[in-house]
């Protein structure tokens, strides 16, 4: 009763974005972000006082889940960005800075919340609506007959990480890897609906990462304890798997609510184990090579099995179920008691292996969708980037799958939406203008405001001082070397656009991203010979980017939206 | 405040206990004794009122914005809902924490008006410190002697709470039932007594509530998507109400939310969808049946209360067996009955788990009671009772089922099953999709909101007023009817400004007398089909000619019938010579004129119920506001309540009456206020105000710059609440602030008997 408080009133702030104080927050996050993003971008290093280790990264799931933010508005814009990458994994970064730029810019322009709103809301529309429509200018669909397509998907997104520390031949050798174990995932024959495998990334540090690899099949870590316990393997065809779920350290089950009363001299322990044993009889006479169990096996029943030449593996965990029985093709077992025999499970072939200094047992699948991808890298803060890559790439994999197209990366995909919405709403207007009420000076200020936040974006990925364009045709995104002379042949300065399709060989215009230019149509309809013939490109994933870009306004529409903020302090 | 109040009373109040006593007692005699605070905690209200006034009113009406809560825990809300806002800011103030304690109340009655609450208080006590103030003024001149200065002050705040009261138990509910009803609509699309629910009126008023209730870019999505997902609940006509209460009880079972996605991204899935995994999972296809158990399948060695003597380990090794035996039994007597879903309330041993697989039983564990009781009430299925004796099973308790999938939302996985509804609830979710749970969350509310309020008005609303004190009208009223037959067609119960726009219509009419009918018939073409109309006919007869016959008749039902004819008077006055069927006729087209007239302005649906409504309920709704009943959103009814009470105050005899019904009647127009605050020019509020009055005088359809729909009977209650909050605040005269733990409070039992 004592420990009674009554609450504290809370504390209520109103118009909470005009306060400079959270200008100014909004501005180092936006800093933050903005200096990490792109394979050009410059690493972070996070290091909490409190213990644990440090973090060196410019990955946006890694750097907002480790950033403490205090004000509720820049908490609602985090975990915006962290709801965003734990659905996509990608473009976590590039959703931040567009809301971050939305917000400043909206804000700058001092109108009210409710056009801005509306107004933003109608752009959005404009922009996913050309993005899905057949004639965008820089959506490519996928061409699943060769792999090009997909690798430079991938590669785009491990250059992209600078933190992981590789070089150019580790790039396209992980790149590779990636590639080949999502494609590992994909089942042979379906029927209707495609369910995915799994690709399980197994840690090796320390060691160089050319040496990582992809297996078929699952690798169970052993220590060399085991293995010396384990004998030769024989050959044979087939090998016969019980994969149990139950614990079989000889503990006794639940005994109800009531109480069990055990007379003197009666050993349930050695009842249990006596059940075991019979059990391991059993399994032995139905000619078992290799039994798993997700629990602790008893040491007795472990001795029983390798006389008998079974191999018991135990302590798997319960992540690795699922995934070991689609690979034996089998049901986890609960019972100690008679075991029908359609629940053993069979793998094709049973080795041990070694990678580094650590040893695996590895179990061949006859036909699975799960593979084991073996991920090797020099520290572990590179290890731990390089993971977080894999899995961003692999997911990105699943996602081009179901929606098979992707985007142009490299900022072109934001300078040329920016080109297409200014042209759109500079010459037909009248949409938007007629159902919303808003006056044509409105509407062509926030345009201004929302094309710049895009074409910002893009600017982001230039951080070392270059000039940054955009050429008057294509709307594709340039930038040339730093500290050129101000009137130069651009031709010769500039090589490829940022998403590598053209190059500037052809008869461009260009002008400067920050400078005021006329609307132009960028070239919709994306030339098919032209995607085809360049290789190399720098892609995006689409469905993770064309979210993005709705939570990024979606996000920035309902931080404007606030007048008051309230505070609980208790 | 104890010392000083001990100080000036010096009566002995030197115990708090005795504060819940103070309470306790009647307000004459707190008042006589304390004679100096009085005045002060209307004043107090009306300071506290205001600054909540100024936090709420951001959030009002379809301009609304929104407001960032934060809570101790971290979570960050987003809300526009006035009664999450108050309750977040924790308020200190007595006074304050009152109000918000009266609003809440109401939020649990209706789930809405929490903004118009304040909004509302505060022009009430506005208007009544204007009011006092001036008369305090005029006091002061009289009267020099301070004491008694306040004593008199007193006896008008009692007066005031007083006038309130009767106002709330009389006035207002005469009020709504004879002025008010004539202007409702109905949220129905019938005529006859099967009522059927009209989908663009369902429309237009959900609309206009989640204008107040989420983000602005989102209330058009939010009320579709409810739209969509109550027409895919309803199995049937008649099962509506069931359905509202199904879907508000179990409103949290029956959505999922999830992070990460764009809010369009929200969409309705066929089925149920539950908040877990599968345990187990069998594909299968074909006759799928489910059964629910809610205990442990896998015998235990003993149940509570009872001992197991284990006497040796063969003992313990057979008794083993048997539960295995038995467990291994039971599953395959599942499997026997087609069962190919197991849930369960309980977590079911691994044993379990292993045979239901080894049958071809899915299996889903851990479901909360709400689960279950909702899956019992929409299959109708009761849990399966787990035989007792070992060798003989009954066909157990098992419901058909569509299919039975895990369903992946942000890869997690949830559990889908497509039932079939054996009530008129066809199970369906909403997967509710925002960038942060706080969004998810003021959708949520803001759905189960609305589903609160449909409930609501789907029911009837009784008005209690004494028909006694306007009987003396109202009895005349067949009488001056009769009697307008024959000389002017203006009865006397239409007083003051009301007659002039009869009289103006009747004019007109006479002049249009030649073309009126085929006019008429142009337009109800229009509108109604002809079939329909030629339905309606017969049944208006019976009602029209006993308008002839009856001379005193007092009952209800006749009085009724005399306002139907009342209305179309315009018309019958100018017919007159012709045959009653074809009184009838231009009875039914009269009301049509009118339909079409307003449906001029795009809510042709919501105001044509109206023609076929008002025929039929005015019957027997007369002393209730009837289920579904509507008005236009954007004041409309603030409006019309207005200039009725204004006109009811230019009767009244006594003077608190009139000043009360004055002060509600002004404090009604603080809400439209607000609503057209940002707008300029021809929409501003004074523009709209003059427009609207003069709509209401003319007896032409109000204009409403705004489309939409809002349920008269929350509007009514809202308004009783806030009169009752009132009436609570100025019967309290001084707030005694304690400094001392909270149990010291269970002295009051004690203090019973003194």
């Amino acid at each position: 009763m004592s420990r009674l408080e009554a609450k504290k009133p809370s504390f209520c702030k109103s118009e909470p974005l005009t306060s400079e104080r959270v200008r100014a927050t909004l501005c180092v996050l936006k800093g933050i972000l903005t200096s990490s993003y792109g394979p050009s971008g410059r690493l972070k290093q996070l290091h909490n006082g409190l213990g644990g280790c440090v973090c060196t990264t410019s990955q946006s799931s890694a750097l907002l889940a480790n950033l403490s933010v205090t004000h509720p508005i820049l908490k609602i814009l985090t975990t915006s960005m962290q709801n965003h990458v734990s659905c996509f994994s990608d473009c976590g970064l590039f959703t931040a800075i567009l809301c971050c730029n939305l917000i400043e810019n909206d804000q700058r322009i001092g109108l009210m919340p409710t056009t801005v709103i509306k107004l933003n809301k109608h752009l959005l529309s404009l922009c996913t609506s050309y993005l899905q429509s057949e004639f965008c200018g820089c959506r490519i669909l996928v061409d699943f007959s060769s792999t090009q397509t997909l690798l430079c998907l991938v590669r785009s997104i491990v250059t992209s990480k600078p933190a992981c520390m590789l070089t150019r031949q580790e790039i396209d050798h992980i790149s590779a890897l990636i590639l080949r174990a999502f494609l590992l995932t994909i089942p042979e024959n379906t029927k209707d609906c495609l369910l995915l495998g799994k690709s399980i990334i197994v840690p090796l540090k320390g060691q160089r990462v050319t040496d990582s690899t992809v297996l078929p099949g699952i690798l169970l870590e052993i220590s060399e304890v085991q293995l010396m316990k384990i004998l030769p393997i024989k050959k044979s065809d087939t090998f016969k798997v019980a994969l149990f779920c139950a614990s079989l350290s000889g503990d006794l089950s639940d005994t109800g609510e009531g109480t069990v009363v055990v007379s003197s001299g009666v050993s349930l322990e050695n009842a249990v184990l006596d059940q075991l044993l019979n059990l391991g009889g059993q399994l032995v006479s139905d000619h078992i090579d290799l039994v798993i169990c997700q629990k602790v096996v008893h040491p007795s029943l472990k001795q029983f099995l390798s006389m008998h030449r079974i191999i018991a593996i135990d302590r798997v965990g319960a992540a690795l179920m699922e995934p070991l029985s689609k690979v034996t093709g089998t049901q986890p077992i609960g019972s100690l008691g008679s075991i029908s025999p359609s629940s053993y499970g069979s793998v094709k072939d049973l080795c041990t292996e070694k990678f580094g200094f650590k040893h695996f047992l590895h179990l061949i699948p006859n036909e699975a969708t799960i593979c084991s991808l073996l991920l090797c890298n020099r520290n572990d803060t590179a290890w731990d980037e390089l993971k977080l890559t894999c899995q961003t790439a692999l997911h990105v994999l699943q996602l081009t799958i179901k929606e098979p197209s992707v985007l142009l990366g490299g900022g072109c995909t934001e300078t040329h939406l920016a080109a297409y919405i200014r042209h759109k709403i500079c010459n037909e207007p009248e949409s938007i203008l007629q159902d919303d009420g808003c006056t044509q000076t409105e509407l062509q200020l926030l345009t201004e405001a929302f094309c710049s936040a895009l074409e910002s974006v893009a600017g982001s990925l230039e951080h070392d001082g270059g000039e940054i364009l955009t050429d008057m045709k294509y709307g594709h995104f340039w930038s040339a070397q730093p500290e050129s002379p101000s009137v130069v042949d651009w031709p010769d300065l500039l090589s490829r656009c940022g998403c590598g399709l053209y190059t500037s060989q052809e008869e461009l215009r260009w002008s400067f991203l920050k400078s005021t230019r006329h609307p132009f149509a960028p070239q919709t309809c994306l030339p098919h010979e032209a995607v085809g013939s360049a290789n190399n490109l720098t892609l995006d994933c689409f469905t993770a980017k064309l979210s993005g870009l709705q939570v990024a306004v979606e996000t920035a529409n309902l931080i404007l939206d606030l007048s008051y903020i309230i505070e609980d302090k208790n | 405040m104890k010392p000083a109040a001990r100080d000036r009373e010096g009566q002995g109040f030197a115990h708090p206990s005795c504060i819940p006593r103070l309470r306790r007692r009647r307000p004459e005699a707190t008042r006589l004794l304390r004679p100096m605070a009085a005045a002060g905690s209307a004043k107090v209200a009306l300071r506290v009122a205001e600054v909540l006034e100024t936090i709420v009113s951001c959030c009002v009406g379809p301009e609304g914005r929104q407001v960032l809560c934060t809570k101790p825990t971290g979570e960050v809300l987003i809300s526009r809902d006035g009664g999450c806002l108050l309750e977040a800011l924790h308020l200190e103030h007595p006074i304050a924490r009152m109000l918000v304690a009266c609003v809440s109340s109401h939020l649990r009655k209706t789930g809405d008006g929490a903004k118009t609450f304040i909004i509302f208080l505060c022009h009430l006590l506005r208007g009544l410190h204007a009011v006092t103030d001036k008369e305090q003024d005029s006091l002061i001149s009289k009267n020099i002697q301070t004491h008694r200065r306040h004593w008199k002050n007193c006896c008008q705040w009692k007066f005031i709470s007083q006038a309130l009261l009767k106002f709330q138990t009389q006035v207002l509910d005469y009020i709504m039932g004879h002025y008010l009803s004539k202007h409702f609509l109905s949220i129905f699309s019938s005529s006859t007594k099967e009522r059927t629910l009209c989908r663009s009126s369902l429309e237009l008023l959900l609309e206009a509530y989640f204008c107040g209730r989420v983000g602005r870019n989102n209330q058009k999505f939010i009320s579709q998507l409810m739209c969509d997902y109550f027409f895919k609940c309803m199995a049937c006509e008649s099962g509506c109400e069931e359905v509202f209460e199904l879907v508000d009880d179990y409103f949290i079972e029956l959505n999922v939310g999830v992070t990460g996605l764009p809010v369009s991204d929200s969409r309705i899935i066929a089925g149920l969808v539950l908040h877990r995994d599968f345990s187990v999972y069998c594909p299968a296809d074909g006759d799928i049946r489910i059964v629910i158990v809610t205990e442990t399948i896998q015998p235990p060695f003993s149940t509570s209360g009872s001992e197991f003597i284990l006497n040796s380990e063969a003992q313990f090794r057979t008794s083993q067996f048997w539960i295995m035996e038995r467990t291994k039994a039971i599953m395959k007597h599942l499997q026997s009955q087609n069962v190919k879903l197991l849930l369960s309330s309980v977590k079911q041993p691994d044993l379990v788990i292993y045979y239901a697989g080894l049958n071809g039983i899915s299996v889903v564990e851990c479901l909360s009671s709400e689960e279950v009781s909702l899956i019992q009430r929409v299959v109708g299925l009761s849990p399966f009772v787990l035989p007792h004796t070992s060798s003989r099973y009954e066909t157990c308790n098992t419901a058909l089922m569509n299919f039975c999938k895990p369903l992946i939302l942000r890869s997690k996985r949830y559990v889908h099953l497509g039932l079939i509804g054996t009530c008129s609830f066809i199970p369906h979710c909403i997967v509710l999709c925002a960038p942060v749970q706080g969004l998810v969350e003021q959708h949520k509310s803001a759905l189960h909101g609305a589903f609160k309020m449909l409930r609501q008005l789907f029911k009837d609303l009784d008005l209690n007023y004494m028909i006694q004190a306007s009987d003396q009208n109202y009895a005349s009223s067949p009488l001056t009817y009769k009697n307008s037959r024959e000389s002017m067609p203006l009865p006397e119960i239409v007083n003051g400004s009301m007659q002039s726009p009869y009289q103006g219509t009747v004019v007109e009419n006479k002049g249009k007398l030649a073309t009126t009918q085929t006019y008429l018939k142009v337009y109800s073409n229009f509108v109604v089909p002809s079939v329909e109309l030629e339905t309606h006919i017969p049944r208006s007869i019976p009602k029209v000619t006993p308008t002839d016959t009856y001379q005193t008749d007092e009952t209800l039902r006749y009085l009724s019938l005399a306002r139907i004819v009342d209305d179309s008077e315009p018309f019958m006055e100018s017919n007159s010579a012709n045959s009653t069927t074809e009184n009838t006729r231009i009875e039914i087209s009269c009301e049509n004129l009118q339909v079409t007239e307003i449906a001029g302005r795009g809510s042709m649906l919501a105001v044509r119920e109206k023609s076929l409504e008002m025929c039929t309920s005015r019957g027997y709704c007369f002393s209730s506001i009837p289920a579904g009943c509507v008005l236009p959103v954007g004041g409309n009814f603030e409006f019309l309540l207005h200039y009725y009470l204004l006109n009811y105050a230019k009767k009244c005899r006594q003077s608190e009456e009139t000043m009360v019904s004055v002060i509600i009647a002004n404090a009604l127009l603080g809400i439209p206020q607000i609503l057209y605050k940002s707008k300029k020019g021809n929409c501003s509020f004074p523009q709209i105000y003059v427009r609207t009055l003069h709509a209401i005088q003319t007896h032409q359809p109000m204009v409403s710059s705004q489309t939409g729909l809002e349920s008269v009977a929350s509007k009514y209650q809202l308004l009783t609440s806030v009169l009752q909050c009132l009436t609570k605040i100025l019967t309290i005269d001084l707030v005694i602030n304690i400094k001392r733990q909270p149990q010291e409070v269970y002295d009051q039992d004690s203090e019973e008997e003194v």
